[in-house]
């Protein structure tokens, strides 16, 4: 075959394979990270045990994710060097700093601090507690912020010129403030909010649907739902904001997401393809369903474009993506699932100012309980399919418009490229498949209700001494021993 | 600038150079004592091994990920040229480091651990036999054409130089992880890493006497470097204190000391890495490539000192508080609730 000697695509295959895998990790864990500092401040705050094993359960996850998040985490680093040395020698000027400062200001603080936040429950007092647990946050989301800062560039590069093959920063701040990095920071963080907080729902509904400790899981459906309320509606919009610039800058990209082989000039309405079947050879769609005009609303808000919608047949065959398909139902997938978190949430909102979700009707909510449970994975779904859009719809381009991804690669043998691609397949299916079991066995157990409390007089009394707020005891004589 | 473009590619030469040796260190005790869980008798004294880096074992291997993130951003030629050439290395070691690191969590969780135990124990094995093959390849130098591209084949990095270099380094691994685990444990545990500590002192003893031999023997390119005239009263004292340091170490050992072994392995780690500095500078690809043909643009260095340069104290601090919170001796199997 073919593909099995060429190095490039091996290497694409290598890369897409890894970052898919890790993706599926750290999204869970940025938007944890930020779930546990409010289960934590809620615990120190209330007093309440329950968000004490709150806290304690769902970092369970956490470590499970992150083991495997830093595991397939490091093969992405190193794989610019021994996969992508020319691209990497031609960007480090800007590229090869950034991921210098995402392990800098990121990964170590994370790291350093999720120790004292999993382990260090009875050594440090409360509040350096939560400022580790804070911290371990911080640096979560100091990830996204980089790494989301080291693709923006990719798509958009700013700041600085190609000379002589080697990309020389002119100013590293439009650089790092290139035009597609605040959306796309925002996006991705909503993202990981969004799975996570999906996540952690779905898994509270199963407890609830089973009536296992359906009072205690009731507490964090809650404060998903009153969290989803904010992130839903905040994440359509930002992603909207995503699109609009992919129409500015990327017009190859946005022509593949939309399956628009033809250019429809500006001043003219467009209508938008609501399905179809996008044929790569014959660069027009088999089939398709279209909505008159709906294009030139969803881009700008009105019928009449003011800036043509360039169609792919534009540009030559090698100029523009390939696998439009792919594209094109990535793109959909992805803003199916946004609009049915919008819609869950929102069913969800209406039944708890019925009161339908209090802890004695919770458990009735069956419908609406499994709705939940199906949405669990549903965010991994989309985020990967963002993923896509956004890196196979750049093509042929590694650096956008500046360096094309076959002149990125290494050159390697083909069959070195061969085996490492099947040894990370295999190795990674098998890390999937042992985190769904682990993580199920997590499930099954359950929390742990039983763990002692920390030690709180550290701060102040576990008891509250205020005056005024003695309930007496009830009990006969003989109970009060 | 002219100034400027020699002092930026040497800072930066200093603090990649920093953080391989903190990582060298702080994954060395770790790798070693990964390695020395496969010689554990039974699940409890593995647990305590385990028990004795689940708080720092990330934090430990993210040393590497500053310093390749660093090498990436300063001397972008010499990242993608070394990486490009040592590629069955570097995909080795990351499986390593994908088996060690996932066998925390998963050996908790399992039931049978038997599997999850030698994946710990050869993940780690693996890491450092690809990091000793690594190291021993770059020092016996890299092939590039003029422009400072690989071109030499994808075997290249094994050789007998690099097997030595390899079994070496892992000996001094196991020697780190076992000082370590004196001064973490008590009562039989220490007792036998006071033996494997000692067993190890004399292998690497031996791997280093053989590569201080053999190195101004077969390496043309480092030996007129070696007898240079005042460097060589330097490179003649670092043998000399090497065997003196061991010679300590062998001491403390015998007086049955918690800390001072670990130590003593600390000082042999820093005057080995002084002598490979001495050797490499100014080149980042051994006698290939200087730093100044490798360096980034000098506004990308000074752009990275703003950013990562004043990060290293602070992450120094908050990774020096994490071994406070969790110091004195290691007790129970179990890492997480």
């Amino acid at each position: 075959m073919e593909l099995l000697s060429n190095t490039v695509a091996l290497s694409r295959m290598q890369f897409a394979l890894t970052a898919i895998f890790h993706m599926l990790w750290p999204v869970l864990t940025t938007g944890m990270g930020i779930y546990l500092v409010i289960v934590e401040g809620l615990w120190l705050k209330t007093r309440n045990a329950d968000y004490y094993y709150h806290a304690r359960f769902w970092s369970k996850f956490y470590v499970l994710n992150f083991g495997i998040g830093v595991a397939t985490g490091i093969p992405m680093e190193f794989q610019f060097g021994t996969n992508w040395a020319p691209f990497s020698e031609a960007v480090g000027n800007f590229f090869g700093s950034v991921i210098g400062f995402e392990a800098s200001w990121a990964f170590m603080l994370e790291a350093a601090f999720l120790g004292i936040m999993l382990f260090g429950w009875e050594r440090v007092n409360p509040i350096v507690h939560l400022l580790s647990t804070i911290l371990v946050a911080v640096g979560a989301n100091l990830s996204t912020l980089w790494i989301l800062t080291a693709n923006s560039w990719m798509q958009t590069p700013a700041g600085g010129e190609m000379v002589d093959g080697k990309f020389i920063v002119h100013d590293y701040f439009q650089a790092i403030l290139n035009p597609f990095m605040v959306n796309s920071v925002l996006h991705m963080f909503f993202a990981t909010l969004e799975t996570s907080l999906f996540v952690i729902g779905g898994i509270s509904a199963w407890y609830i649907l089973k009536n296992r400790q359906s009072a205690f899981f009731s507490k964090s459906l809650k404060i998903v739902l009153a969290a989803a309320i904010a992130v839903a509606p905040l994440q359509i919009y930002i992603g909207h904001l995503s699109g609009e610039q992919v129409y500015h800058y990327q017009p190859s990209k946005l022509a593949a997401m939309e399956a628009q082989w033809q250019t429809t000039p500006a001043g003219q309405p467009a209508d938008w393809s609501l399905i179809a079947l996008p044929n790569d050879k014959a660069e027009r769609n088999d089939w398709e369903i279209t909505v008159p005009n709906a294009l030139g609303y969803i881009l700008e808000f009105k019928k009449n474009l003011s800036e043509p919608v360039r169609g792919l047949s534009e540009w030559k065959p090698e100029d523009r993506p390939h696998l439009v398909g792919l594209i094109y139902y990535a793109f959909r997938t992805m803003i199916a699932i946004g609009f049915f978190f919008a819609g869950l949430m929102l069913l969800s909102t209406v039944q708890w100012l019925r009161g339908k979700l209090s802890p004695e009707n919770i458990s009735q909510q069956r419908w609406l309980m499994l709705g939940w449970i199906f949405a669990a994975p549903l965010g991994y779904i989309a985020v990967e399919s963002g993923w896509i859009v956004r890196c196979v719809g750049r093509q042929p381009w590694t650096l956008y418009n500046q360096i094309r991804t076959v002149d990125a690669a290494s050159h390697l043998p083909a069959s070195n490229v061969l085996v490492s691609l099947i040894s990370f397949a295999t190795v990674y299916t098998m890390l999937f498949i042992a985190a769904l079991y682990f993580g199920s066995r997590i499930i099954r157990r359950g929390p742990n209700l039983e763990l002692p409390l920390p030690e709180l007089e550290i701060t102040k009394p576990a008891v509250d001494t205020k005056p005024g707020r003695f309930v007496p005891d009830e009990r006969p004589v003989e109970a009060e021993q | 600038m002219e100034t400027l473009e020699y002092f930026l590619p040497q800072v930066w030469f200093a603090i990649l150079a920093l953080f391989l040796f903190l990582y060298v260190m702080l994954d060395g005790f770790d790798l070693g004592v990964g390695i020395l869980s496969l010689t554990s008798s039974d699940e409890e004294r593995r647990g305590l091994l385990m028990t004795s880096l689940s708080n720092i074992w990330d934090a430990n291997e993210t040393w590497l990920v500053l310093m390749g993130g660093g090498l990436f951003g300063a001397f972008p030629l010499a990242y993608g040229t070394i990486l490009n050439a040592l590629y069955i290395p570097i995909i080795t070691m990351v499986f390593g480091f994908i088996f060690r690191a996932v066998a925390f969590e998963f050996r908790e969780l399992a039931t049978r651990k038997f599997f999850w135990n030698i994946a710990f124990g050869a993940g780690s094995f693996v890491a450092a036999l690809s990091q000793g093959f690594a190291l021993g390849s770059v020092l016996k130098g890299i092939q590039v054409d003029e422009s400072g591209h690989f071109i030499g084949s994808t075997w290249d990095w094994f050789s007998w130089q690099s097997v030595l270099v390899a079994l070496t380094l892992i000996q001094g691994y196991v020697l780190i992880g076992s000082t370590y685990l004196v001064w973490k444990t008590e009562g039989e545990l220490q007792e036998t890493h006071y033996k494997t500590a000692k067993i190890a002192a004399w292998t690497t003893l031996i791997g280093a006497i053989l590569i201080t031999i053999t190195t101004p023997i077969f390496y043309v390119s480092a030996r007129s470097r070696l007898f240079q005239q005042p460097l060589v009263y330097v490179f003649a004292i670092i043998p000399l204190l090497g065997v003196w340091l061991i010679w300590q170490l062998l001491q403390s050992l015998n007086r049955k000391e918690e800390r001072a072994p670990f130590g003593w392995t600390i000082l042999l780690f820093v005057l080995t890495f002084i002598g490979l500095a001495l050797v490499v500078f100014p080149y980042i690809i051994p006698t290939k490539i200087t730093i100044y043909e490798a360096a980034a643009d000098p506004s990308s260095l000074v752009i990275m000192i703003i950013f990562i340069g004043f990060l290293i104290p602070v992450m120094l601090f908050y990774n020096l508080y994490q071994y406070v919170v969790f110091r004195g001796k290691v007790t129970g199997g179990s890492y997480g609730e």
